[in-house]
């Protein structure tokens, strides 16, 4: 017989491996397609250059079959907010061509109400069979300080446009009053109105992808593959999480204020690992604050699931099978589980720290996987003023970078995006100096002490804006200010992250979080982020290592001598 | 008569074209073989090869030379002891780099080394403001101390790069000057005598590759250089580069980077020449090699060219960033050799990695025990057993069959429905790499032929083409040949792009010749210094635009003499609206359009020979016929088709699939219904069938 002639198996299911494997493939390949939408039809810098964004595909209930993410801080938004929108517009009432639109903090997958969610129902004839989603960071939505960016903000109303899971397009048809009401209360409403469509059209570009897998294979064998997908991340990684020590492992935290000058504020997690299961229990952090650190539970989410996600193969999909493992306990109403109207505008440092808090707690179990902390702190830093040259107003926003943690077998990062951040890129300084009003005159590494150890924790970065401006107003949003990142196993401490403002006439201010500070021409802000933590005695630190360090400049001979009792 | 050669040396063979043609005419005969690449000599393996071929040496009047000796040195880390030099304040910006993290979730990740240490990146008392004024000259007493610690540490190379000299040059000419003159013998690479681009990090890199690999292309072209003087030859020599034009060797000395993707770039120049030859100006061009695939898109005849490539960049990290002008396309670990496993939670995947030369696919009874994607065409009889390798091995069989046993075991599926999965697989990857190149940048794949060549362009090109309903296929003749075919097709060609930025807007007139003008005597200046016929020397010019506050660009022609019409302007912005809404999806009627590069591509025409026309009429279809066998197709299951012999098909004969039509190299897998057609240059004309591919499940 001739060998290609024979029939095609069919596995135990009855259904082919291979076809479910091109399917789920193919659902990869959607996420990759609807993210380059997203980036080639966005106008904001914030969605295209530093992809502040994520997008994904779910089943009918809201579980997660794949996802494309910017950055790391929104892995837990996508599936949540779709589960939200089955409450408020249950499955029957959906049709094809409906889009719903939400940004309310404290329900399914929320964070700030500068990120908005755009949620498309995908429908197979009249069955429901999935939801097309994503959320980027609109550089506008109101509220009470330009950018929507705010550390003063005592309430949810003060921060921006508030929409609730409210149905942009019906059946295809175009809400116009709600973009009037959109356009009507934002700064910039081309740029708004721009990502919005942004959004629409990565989420039909989705739509349509899936509807063709389903028309192509059918309804059985897609609805099967995407189950399929999901018991496979499941499958494996509970045979991952089996094979890590079990255990219960504890951490805790601060926060050092909140915007409003009251803190530090405490957060505490409890971890369980046992039969390939992730227990995290959050109960004893302190309750929500009067600023707008506060975050909702959205942050708790995203934190276990990035420590799975960092403690398992990262190879593994990101899908809502792989998240069934993890439970999490969290009372109500404290600091990452807040509750209306409490203010969350910089609720990004909460889900920072909350990330590493987790991170922190199983370090110490999983050396192989996680380092020792990091300056963790987004480092929002912002400066609006009006170009000496072109005389337009400008808005410079950028997250900055800082030293990661030591590992138990190198030294940390050196200047690094936050675990929060991801895909993010950094504004050239030669870019930077055309657009705003400021000369860079230095970024680079610096020399501070801390993080010394068997293992050196990465170094931070000092970066020295030279006001050129007549005036301008500084906004600052930082963490990590007077606490220092976790050194591991003996490892010293890392440092801490500030701005300051050396004045023309010889002043100097330290500011860590506040808004709209004047600045004049000839004024320089310095900015420091904090070195990561070390790992293992210093003393353990080889001689080679140290000369290395002399020789590059990481450290001082000082700290040599005192950190690491080296003598030339 | 006159002979032109080009020899491309690859991972594993080094291919040879050769036309012997008459130079009143350019009508002649072309020659092609592949001999072994044989490290780390390569000139031996070139020289081998035009031996091979009978040519003399002191008869060539050009050769034509694509090498991977800079990408090689790059991944290899074997270049020069490299040293920095840039603002004070800014060594770090080497090592900091852009601070992206592609890799989101894994808190253990590695961010890229520098190719500098930080002790030997030092800092210089200088600077220059964004406009390009000079705010503060070169301290020049902290050079000495400088050039001396480089002695000291026997920097081999180094590199200067400093804040804004993309804008103005002078200090970094400056430190260059004094440093060649403080360290004679000692390469010197200035930013701005490679990239005139701004990004000061990715600058940066690009002056530090550059210097890294500058002493080791010194010598390699030395070599083949000498190698072949002592065979007498006179003519011209030139090297193959990125952008898809060549340089003489004292260009390629003076830009060694210009090189790092020379052999992707002259098989697609070669599907942009024979479209135009043949009437295609729409093309998606793929490239099937053994370890990899290369595709891109040919929209109206034109290649796209960019400047933001980089080398090791994956999905997981974010790679070495070369301003150096590159055919823009998309490479993804998919290629004959590309090894198919099963993970330990079930799922079937092909690629990236490679069985490679060595040990190859399982067939080649090398060694290689686990199957890749030639072993499935082969036990599914898209490949003929009996002229394996152009019959120079007999392929193993047993262990092919064996192998696809082991694979499908955990998946309950039998060897043959293996070898189906992993073919299958194999196009559905290759499927989405062709996606990303059209319809994630806005082109219709309905739109466009499908050109495909290299070793397995020709067995997967028609089941690629029906799933993204491209309704024409081309397998071009000299498919396996097909870059070093290229090489004879390009010209002499350099890209200068300079970052400066300016509102577009009636009146700019002046301003925008004038740059073009002081570009243009760069050219010429560089041209006559590195032996090239300044001559003939010939313009295009091109501006990258966007809208005033965005950041991405678009890059549009420039018509210079319609400038003076006074509609230039306004046509310019024009066609920057139409091409911004095809690649970006919108348009901004109202917004300020602004410059940020001004793209300018000089080149020398070379004198090409016309490609031959393929007798027809004396055959019948009849004499291909070589019999039948079984053969699995993606879409129509296993069939018992006709099999022919590409070198017997002749201009206007027809095939109606299914079918495979093959020679010693390539295998084209022409499944039910499409039509091939053979033109007069012999190459495969299929029109597909507009019916979708049938259901698989």
């Amino acid at each position: 017989m001739n060998p290609v002639h024979s029939k095609s198996a069919q596995a135990a299911h009855g259904y082919d491996p291979v076809t479910l494997q091109v399917i789920k493939d193919s659902l990869t390949a959607i996420g990759q397609e609807m993210f380059q939408v997203m980036i080639r039809t966005s106008m904001s810098p914030i969605i295209y250059e530093t992809t502040d964004f994520a997008v994904g595909l779910t089943d009918a209930h809201g579980e997660l079959v794949a996802q494309g993410n910017g950055v790391a801080g929104f892995l837990a938004t996508l599936d949540t907010a779709v589960q939200s929108t089955l409450q408020h517009h249950p499955a029957d009432t959906l049709k094809s061509g409906d889009v719903i639109i939400t940004n309310t903090p404290y329900e399914g997958g929320g964070t700030h109400l500068s990120d908005v969610v755009i949620i498309v129902p995908i429908l197979v004839g009249n069955e429901l069979v999935g939801f097309s989603v994503n959320k980027s960071h609109w550089t506008e939505i109101g509220g009470k300080d330009a950018g929507s960016v705010t550390t003063t903000a005592t309430e949810i109303f003060q921060e921006g446009l508030h929409l609730r899971f409210v149905k942009l397009y019906e059946e295809g048809r175009l809400n116009r009053s709600l973009v009037d009401v959109i356009a009507a209360n934002v700064r910039m409403p081309d740029q708004t109105i721009g990502d919005m469509h942004a959004g629409v059209a990565a989420a039909r570009t989705g739509e349509r992808r899936v509807q063709q897998l389903f028309e192509r294979y059918g309804m059985e064998t897609v609805s099967f593959a995407m189950a399929d997908l999901m018991d496979y991340g499941e499958r494996l990684t509970r045979a991952q999480l089996r094979a890590l020590p079990v255990g219960t492992y504890e951490a805790e935290d601060v926060i050092e204020e909140d915007g409003a000058g009251n803190g530090p504020f405490k957060l505490k997690v409890k971890v369980t690992l046992r039969d390939g299961n992730m227990l995290a229990d959050f109960t004893g952090t302190d309750p929500q604050a009067h600023g707008p650190i506060n975050s909702s539970r959205t942050a708790l989410g995203t934190a276990v699931r990035c420590a799975l996600k960092a403690i398992t193969d990262p190879d593994l999909p990101a899908n809502g099978g792989c998240f069934r493992p993890i439970e999490i306990i969290c009372p109500d109403g404290t600091l990452v589980s807040a509750q209306s109207p409490a203010p969350v505008s910089i609720y990004y440092e909460s889900l920072v720290a909350v990330i590493e808090l987790v991170w922190k707690a199983l370090a110490p179990a999983m050396l192989e996987r996680l380092p020792a902390g990091h300056y963790r702190s987004v480092g929002g830093t912002f400066l609006a003023g009006t170009h000496p040259d072109s005389r337009q107003f400008f808005v410079l926003g950028e997250p900055l970078l800082g030293g990661w943690g030591a590992t138990h077998q190198r030294d940390g990062l050196n200047g690094m995006f936050c675990c929060a951040n991801g895909e993010t890129y950094n504004i050239p300084v030669e870019l930077a100096e055309s657009r705003y009003g400021v000369q860079i005159e230095q970024y680079a590494f610096h020399q501070e002490a801390g993080g010394a150890g068997q293992y050196r924790g990465g170094r931070g970065v000092v970066l020295d804006y030279r006001v050129t401006s007549d005036e301008a107003f500084l906004t600052v949003t930082y963490s990590r200010t007077s606490t220092h990142p976790w050194g591991l196993n003996g490892g010293g401490e890392g440092s801490s992250n500030r701005a300051e403002i050396h004045r023309q006439g010889g002043a100097l201010e330290v500011r860590t979080m506040a808004t709209g500070v004047p600045v004049q021409q000839g004024d320089l802000i310095r900015i420091f982020t904090g070195h990561g933590g070390g790992y293992g005695d210093p003393r353990a630190r080889g001689r080679d290592a140290i000369q290395r360090d002399l020789r590059d400049g990481y450290i001082t001979p000082e700290q040599a001598r005192e950190d690491y009792g080296f003598a030339q | 008569m006159s002979l032109h050669i080009s020899t491309d040396v690859g991972g594993t063979f080094t291919d040879l074209v050769l036309y012997d043609y008459d130079p009143k005419t350019l009508r002649g005969e072309l020659r092609e073989l592949k001999v072994d690449t044989t490290p780390p000599n390569f000139e031996r393996g070139v020289l081998d090869a035009i031996a091979r071929c009978g040519a003399d040496l002191s008869q060539v009047a050009l050769l034509a030379h694509g090498t991977t000796v800079v990408i090689n040195a790059l991944t290899e880390r074997r270049g020069a002891r490299t040293a920095l030099v840039t603002t004070r304040g800014f060594r770090d910006v080497l090592e900091i780099g852009r601070g992206n993290r592609p890799d989101l979730f894994n808190l253990n990740f590695t961010k890229p080394v520098p190719f500098v240490e930080r002790y030997l990146r030092a800092e210089v008392t200088e600077r220059m403001t964004h406009l390009g004024k000079l705010q503060t000259p070169v301290v020049m007493s902290e050079l000495d101390e400088i050039a001396e610690n480089f002695r000291k540490e026997g920097v081999e190379a180094i590199a200067v790069c400093c804040l804004h000299a993309y804008r103005n040059p002078e200090n970094e000419k400056t430190i260059a000057d004094t440093l060649r003159r403080l360290l004679p013998g000692v390469p010197v690479v200035a930013s701005h005598e490679i990239s005139r681009e701004w990004r000061e990090y990715e600058r940066s890199n690009t002056t530090v590759v550059s210097a890294f690999v500058s002493p080791v292309v010194r010598k390699y072209v030395g070599a083949l250089r000498a190698a072949l003087d002592q065979q007498e030859f006179s003519g011209n020599l030139y090297l193959m580069q990125s952008n898809g034009g060549m340089t003489s060797s004292e260009g390629a000395i003076a830009n060694p980077v210009s090189m790092v993707e020379s052999g992707p770039a002259s098989g697609m120049i070669a599907a942009q020449a024979l479209g135009q030859l043949i009437g295609e100006a729409n093309l998606i061009a793929l490239d099937v090699g053994g370890t990899t695939a290369k595709c891109t898109l040919i929209h109206n005849g034109h290649l796209s060219v960019t400047t933001e490539y980089h080398i090791e960049r994956t999905a997981k990290h974010p790679g070495y960033p070369i301003q150096t002008a590159v055919i823009e396309l998309v490479e993804i670990g998919q290629g004959g050799g590309s090894i198919a496993s099963v993970d330990a939670g079930g799922r079937l995947q092909v690629g990236p990695q490679s069985a490679g030369a060595s040990p190859g696919p399982v067939a080649y009874g090398r060694g290689g025990t686990r199957p890749t994607t030639t072993d499935a065409n082969l036990l599914l009889g898209r490949i003929d057993a009996a002229h394996f390798l152009g019959g120079q091995v007999t392929p193993d069989l047993k262990s092919v069959r064996e192998s696809f046993a082991r694979l499908g075991e955990p998946l309950g599926l039998g060897e043959i429905e293996a070898a189906q999965g992993v073919l299958r697989l194999a196009n559905a990857n290759m499927v989405n790499a062709l996606k990303l190149v059209s319809t994630n940048k806005g082109y219709d794949p309905r739109d466009f032929t499908l050109m495909a060549f290299g070793g397995g362009g020709a067995l997967h090109a028609l089941e690629l083409a029906e799933e993204l309903h491209i309704p024409r296929v081309i397998i071009p003749t000299h498919a396996a040949v097909f870059s070093a075919w290229g090489m004879l097709l390009t010209d002499i060609r350099r890209d200068y792009t300079m970052t400066d930025l300016r509102a577009l807007a009636p009146g700019v007139e002046a301003a925008l010749r004038c740059t073009y003008a002081a570009m243009e005597e760069q050219a010429r200046n560089d041209f006559a210094s590195q032996a090239m016929n300044q001559a003939e020397l010939r313009f295009a010019h091109y501006a990258d635009l966007r809208y005033l506050g965005q950041e991405h660009t678009v890059k549009v022609p420039v018509d210079l003499s319609a400038l003076d019409s006074g509609q230039g302007i306004s046509t310019i912005i024009d066609r920057f609206h139409a091409d911004h809404e095809t690649r970006y999806t919108y348009r901004l009627p109202d917004a300020g359009v602004e410059v940020v590069n001004f793209h300018l591509v000089a080149s020398v025409h070379i004198v090409k020979p016309k490609p031959q026309l393929r007798q027809a009429g004396v055959g019948r279809i009849e004499d291909a016929y070589l019999g039948t066998r079984g053969v699995f197709f993606e879409h129509d299951g296993s069939l018992d088709v006709a099999i022919y012999d590409n070198n017997k098909l002749e201009p206007g004969m027809n095939v109606i699939g299914p079918a495979i039509i093959q020679d010693a190299s390539s295998s084209v897998v022409l499944p039910p219904r499409h039509k091939l057609s053979v033109d007069s240059y012999g190459n495969l004309i299929i029109d597909l069938q507009s019916a979708p591919p049938p259901e698989v499940a």
